[in-house]
């Protein structure tokens, strides 16, 4: 009894030789590794970088707070005159910004897979009592040109590049036997032409996945400790499931377009017109349509509202913004008697100034969210259309650097401005000194992750995005390859 | 073992094979001769699935072909008119490939030499690649395929063109042993001489049509010649 | 003999269908990108020319108050969308488009789209410029790719050699007809890029349609670099296939992969720094300023002692934010050199890149590149200026004297309605090619430089 698995493999393992002989395999694979090393090493020195500028910030804020701290003793002392506008005694100084804490999101051990939203979205904040609209808007600095341009990462190199590398392998799996005339030299064997094809399969999606796949798992469980065990681990794994998918897919394709097609150049160039079509100009052209039912609210508007709320709120507070400010001549008043201390009015007013604000604009910047939340729905859905989509979310959610992070990271930060005025307004208005257990209290921000199994269920989501396409394009090569004649 | 059944093959409107039956049986060297067209390597391709007939039969040791591709292809070693083989491994490479696709086997180094060396293909020749190989050469390597295969028909096109007088009788005696031991052959050539040297049994194809299936006892050489060029000019 | 030759192409291409095919694709999708950018870019300019207008009416009818406040609420302004932002929005999307002008600080333009968008947005957007640098070369070689090769392989070229033609007029012939339907499919694209880019000018057109007229040069000897390498590549490569891989592979290392390495690149060798690090060092050279000028100013540098009542609160305004002047020009100017050279690096490469020069002008030209935004960010810093020192002025003259009661004074409209209007003239194009002349000087010498090698590869006498 023939077993098509014993042939499958006798094939699998001429074909190796075969593509070894002639340097394709070589080449190829070669490519494939310098590319994805290349990529793979950007991530990892950005990612770097972003966790050094992160270490920098911490202990940056350390020192700040002890030098804080030192100063609150000598005032408390009254061995120092403090700054009536930097009074490490006054609640309003300290709130408003001498105090101020990061919050921050760090990296995640897979962050180098990817570079994502980070280049755009600042993974820390600086917090104070003041509106969310003077510490939330800023970005990270970097060359809008270069932005445009997009950076060379792995998920480029994979999203992009990694298609082409599989049609060079696989673009004239069957028309090459046909076009040396070997392939009547096999089919006159009894072997099904799909077993030739699963065995002359192997060798490429072996190699290929090797480089694209088992390097990267590899080089990040090396370099990054932490993705060796829980939850990154398995994200590790799903990512690992995700890449192969991909290339399934394109591998796929390459088996219909051998099974239909007649010459290797015509499949090459089907090939080349379906990357065009489904990495280049789906993506630009479901950008403008996910734009256009989803719309961002307006920016501009928002300047508008902004500017009308300090506006009302400036108006509504006149009296306190414009009361005496005796301090300066008296330094007396800026030292605390019974824990009590005297806020200059005017400070309470633009305290109440830019609680006031924020309130009112809590409510504008949601509707950005919101909108945000309505596009990356929609991309969800529609991204089916092309694979490229799905795969270049699916690498931006693994490392930790997709659009979802980054709100949720904002939506504790938000969480973390109401603590930080809770913390501070009583003291604010009521005119209550800051003590050395006050500096102990002050509220930390502390990260919590998104829940495992959500970020899970999302790339399992794009899993299956990619395989099911792939596995209609299979089945598609499975029904035309029945019917096939060398002829 | 080999039975065409009243096959017509068309190929859009033009009918390739019309009505055509023909038998060989074991230890039959049946010579099917024809101008270029005649549809000679159409009946060749029927009776390797490379095409499926538009109707009628065609049988390999009594199972039809449209049915049992795989089955019957265990029966049948197929010669080509050009043997291609992957140009970038050695002769002994190929073979190894193709005998191991033909019978599931796994030969060794030792056998595969033999075999070449059975068809005249010394072992320096065996490791060398086949892109150096003339195609004489290669036909040898085609010929252990199908040795290697030890099926019981053996089809071949135009096995003798383009080989030189010496390798053409050598190719004869290979023939003549197969069809002793039992295989039938079934062979296109426009060499007459050969088809009477060799063959068995005659067929001649005219525009689809078998126009003449006699067997190699009924008719001199001088008269096949007479006969073959009668058909063509009519 | 030559238009002779061109004639005969033009046909064969469009009989075999790929001039209809590709061509009619690409055609398509210019004017779908045109339609989607015309849109935007109307929607934009008139939002933002309404809310500026708004803005500057809400800032002088303001209510009484303190200078200071009002300068802290401070006004909006808004970058204007120029009219060719319909054919290359360039980096709008990374690029904010609305400054707060407000006391103290040097703000930079936030709100950058993109940061609004989903990962899709780095994709790319629809947008002609986009569909030409990207798609059109594609179309070259679909069109041109097995010019020569099939010739040679069909025969056919040995048989038009035999007749008398030289080998180079055959070229010119070739090059002629493809540049030719290339030309044919893009007319009417330019035609309707015109009419909207007219429209959306209606106040200023000339300067508009000037621009353009540069743009489309540009684009031309961008297709025409490709024009000659196809040719080129056509004629020495042996089959029509070889030619194909060749081409295909040259427009993914030149397209796709080599623009992002250069970017790299370009970073490696002219860094910028994270916003920590820049804003740190910013604020260490301003405290070191500030320190210097009120010992120079006010003989010490403890801020509010009894040394510095609160009637010189006005003047210490003025005193830091002169002193600031000077450093944050410094450290902008120095990023956004940066910036500038790392643009250059990459214009440059487009000799080996092309797609990187005729980017670089295109948003140049359109008005959508970083000096652009640069200019405009000046602009709006030197309003803020204007406005900042009428306030601290306003200060002086009236609040310092108060002392203690400093914030008790309310200026009113007669203080607002001095700062005036902000009106921002976009930059004429001899600025803009003065800023972006290398991109233009890069896709010229590489266009020579592709046609002397394509015709390197025809010989004089004998091709076969």
């Amino acid at each position: 009894m023939r077993r098509p698995l014993a042939d499958a493999r006798t094939i699998a393992v001429f074909e190796t030789r075969v593509l070894l002989a002639d340097r394709t395999l070589w080449f190829t694979a070669l490519a494939t590794l310098v590319l994805v090393l290349y990529g793979l090493l950007n991530g990892l020195a950005q990612t770097g970088e972003r966790e050094r500028t992160i270490t920098g910030i911490v202990a940056r804020q350390a020192e700040t707070e002890r030098g804080n701290r030192d100063l609150l003793r000598q005032v408390m002392a009254r061995a120092v005159t403090p700054d009536p506008f930097a009074n490490p005694v006054d609640p309003a100084s300290m709130g408003g910004g001498m105090a101020a804490r990061h919050a921050i999101m760090p990296t995640t051990a897979l962050s180098p897979l990817a570079f994502g939203q980070a280049d755009l979205n600042p993974d820390y904040y600086r917090v104070t009592y003041r509106s969310k609209a003077t510490f939330m808007y800023d970005g990270e600095i970097e060359n809008p040109w270069n932005l445009l341009t997009g950076h060379f990462d792995l998920a480029f190199v994979l999203t992009y590049l990694f298609p082409l590398l599989i049609f060079t392998l696989t673009y004239n799996m069957l028309s090459a036997e046909r076009e040396q005339g070997t392939l009547r030299m096999l089919l006159s064997q009894p072997l099904s032409v799909l077993t030739l094809l699963a065995g002359k399969l192997l060798p490429r999606i072996g190699a290929l996945l090797a480089c694209a796949v088992a390097v990267p798992v590899v080089v990040v469980l090396a370099l990054r400790p932490e993705s060796r065990h829980g939850d990154q681990l398995a994200l590790l794994m799903l990512w690992a499931a995700t890449v192969a998918s991909y290339g399934l897919f394109w591998c796929a394709l390459a088996a219909v377009v051998n099974a239909i097609s007649r010459s290797s150049a015509a499949n090459a160039l089907v090939l080349i017109a379906s990357w065009v079509v489904f990495v280049l100009v789906v993506p630009v052209l479901l950008n403008l349509a996910v734009g256009a039912a989803a719309p961002s609210p307006s920016r501009t508007e928002l300047a508008t509202r902004t500017r009308t709320i300090t506006v009302s709120a400036l108006a509504r507070y006149n009296d306190l913004l414009s009361s005496d400010y005796k301090f300066v001549a008296d330094a007396d008043i800026l030292l605390p008697k019974d824990g009590r201390l005297q806020i200059p009015e005017r400070m309470q007013g633009l305290y109440l100034v830019q609680r006031d604000t924020d309130v009112e604009l809590e409510r504008l910047l949601e509707q950005f969210d919101r909108q945000l939340d309505a596009q990356q729905a929609l991309v969800d859905r529609f991204g089916l259309l092309s694979p490229a989509i799905v795969m270049h979310e699916a690498m931006a959610s693994v490392a930790g650097n997709g659009a979802r992070r980054f709100v949720h990271f904002r939506d504790q930060v938000g969480a973390f401005h109401r603590q930080w005025k809770a913390f501070f307004e009583p003291k604010v208005l009521q005119g209550l000194a800051v003590t050395e257990h006050d500096l102990d209290t002050l509220p930390q921000f502390a990260w919590t992750e998104r829940p495992a199994a959500d970020a899970r269920a999302e790339i399992a989501g794009r899993l299956a995005a990619l395989v099911l396409p792939t596995l209609l394009l299979a089945a598609l090569a499975y029904a035309r390859l029945r019917h096939f004649r060398p002829i | 073992m080999l039975d065409a059944v009243r096959v017509t093959k068309e190929f859009g409107p033009k009918r390739a094979l019309d009505d055509v039956s023909l038998s060989v049986r074991g230890g039959d060297i049946y010579c099917l001769l024809g101008a270029n067209g005649a549809g000679k390597t159409t009946l060749i391709n029927l009776f390797l699935n490379f095409l499926e007939p538009t109707s009628g039969e065609v049988r390999i040791n009594g199972r039809d072909v449209a049915t049992a591709p795989l089955e019957t292809k265990r029966d049948v070693a197929y010669i080509p008119e050009q043997v291609m083989l992957y140009g970038v491994m050695s002769g002994l490479e190929n073979l190894r490939y193709f005998a191991a696709l033909a019978t599931g086997e796994q030969r060794t180094r030792t056998q595969l030499l033999d075999l070449l060396a059975s068809v005249g293909l010394d072992t320096a020749a065996a490791d060398r690649r086949v892109s150096t190989y003339s195609k004489g050469m290669r036909q040898k390597v085609g010929i252990a395929i199908a040795l290697a295969k030890n099926a019981r028909a053996l089809l071949l096109d135009e096995p003798t063109s383009g080989l030189d007088p010496h390798a053409a009788s050598e190719f004869s005696e290979l023939l003549k042993r197969a069809s002793a031991s039992g295989v039938a052959v079934l062979t296109t050539t426009h060499d007459l001489f050969h088809a009477t040297q060799t063959g068995t049994r005659v067929g001649i194809m005219k525009q689809g049509k078998l126009v003449e299936d006699l067997s190699n006892d009924d008719i001199a050489h001088a008269d096949l010649q007479a006969l073959y060029l009668r058909h063509m000019r009519a | 003999m030559i238009r002779l030759i061109a004639r005969r192409e033009l046909t064969e291409l469009w009989r075999d269908g790929r001039l209809a095919g590709a061509g009619g694709l690409v055609a398509l999708l210019v004017c779908a990108a045109l339609a989607v950018g015309w849109q935007r870019q109307h929607e934009i300019a008139a939002e933002r020319t309404a809310a500026q207008v708004l803005d500057y009416d809400d800032w002088v009818s303001q209510q009484e108050r303190h200078p200071h406040d009002a300068a802290h609420q401070g006004m909006h302004v808004f970058k204007p969308e120029p009219a060719l932002a319909i054919v290359d929005p360039g980096i709008e999307p990374y690029v904010g488009s609305t400054i707060w002008l407000q006391a103290h600080r040097q703000s930079e333009l936030k709100f950058r789209p993109a940061q609004d968008a989903t990962g899709l947005q780095r994709f790319g957007s629809l947008s002609a410029a986009w569909v030409l640098q990207v798609l059109g070369p594609l179309l070259v070689i679909v069109l041109g790719f097995n010019s020569i090769a099939w010739e040679r392989e069909q025969g056919t070229l040995r048989q038009v050699l035999s007749l008398g033609v030289a080998p180079r007029q055959l070229f010119w012939g070739k090059a002629v007809a493809l540049g030719g339907a290339v030309t044919t499919l893009l007319v009417p694209c330019f035609v309707l890029a015109a009419a909207a880019v007219l429209y959306a000018s209606s106040a200023a057109p000339v300067p508009a349609l000037a621009r353009l007229g540069w743009l489309a040069g540009a684009y031309a000897l961008y297709f025409g670099i490709w024009v000659f390498v196809v040719l080129g590549v056509s004629a020495r490569v042996r089959t029509s296939r070889a030619s194909m891989t060749t081409l295909v592979a040259l427009w993914i290392v030149t397209v796709v992969l080599a623009p992002r390495v250069i970017a790299d690149l370009s970073r490696r060798w002219q860094p910028t720094p994270t916003r920590t690090e820049f804003e740190r060092e910013m604020q260490h050279d301003l405290n070191e300023e500030y320190e210097h000028a009120w010992r120079e100013q006010f003989g010490t540098s403890v801020r509010w002692g009894p040394d510095l009542p609160l009637d010189k609160w006005g003047i210490s305004l003025r005193v830091d934010d002169h002193a600031g002047y000077g450093v944050t020009d410094e450290h902008f100017g120095a990023l956004w050199d940066t910036f500038a050279a790392q643009r250059r690096f990459q214009e440059w490469a487009g000799l080996a890149v092309p797609i990187l020069a005729v980017r670089s002008f295109s948003m140049g030209l359109s008005g959508t590149d970083f000096s652009h935004h640069r200019n405009f960010s000046v602009a709006a810093e030197q309003h803020r200026r204007v406005m900042q020192d009428l306030m601290s002025g306003d200060l002086i003259e009236h609040a310092d004297p108060l002392k203690d009661r400093h914030f008790a004074y309310q200026a009113d409209r007669e203080l607002w309605r001095q700062v005036p209007r902000f009106v921002y003239d976009a930059p004429s194009v001899g600025w803009a090619l003065r800023e972006s002349w290398p991109g233009l000087l890069v896709l010229a010498l590489t266009c020579a430089l592709s046609a002397a090698a394509a015709l390197a590869a025809v010989p004089r006498q004998r091709m076969l």
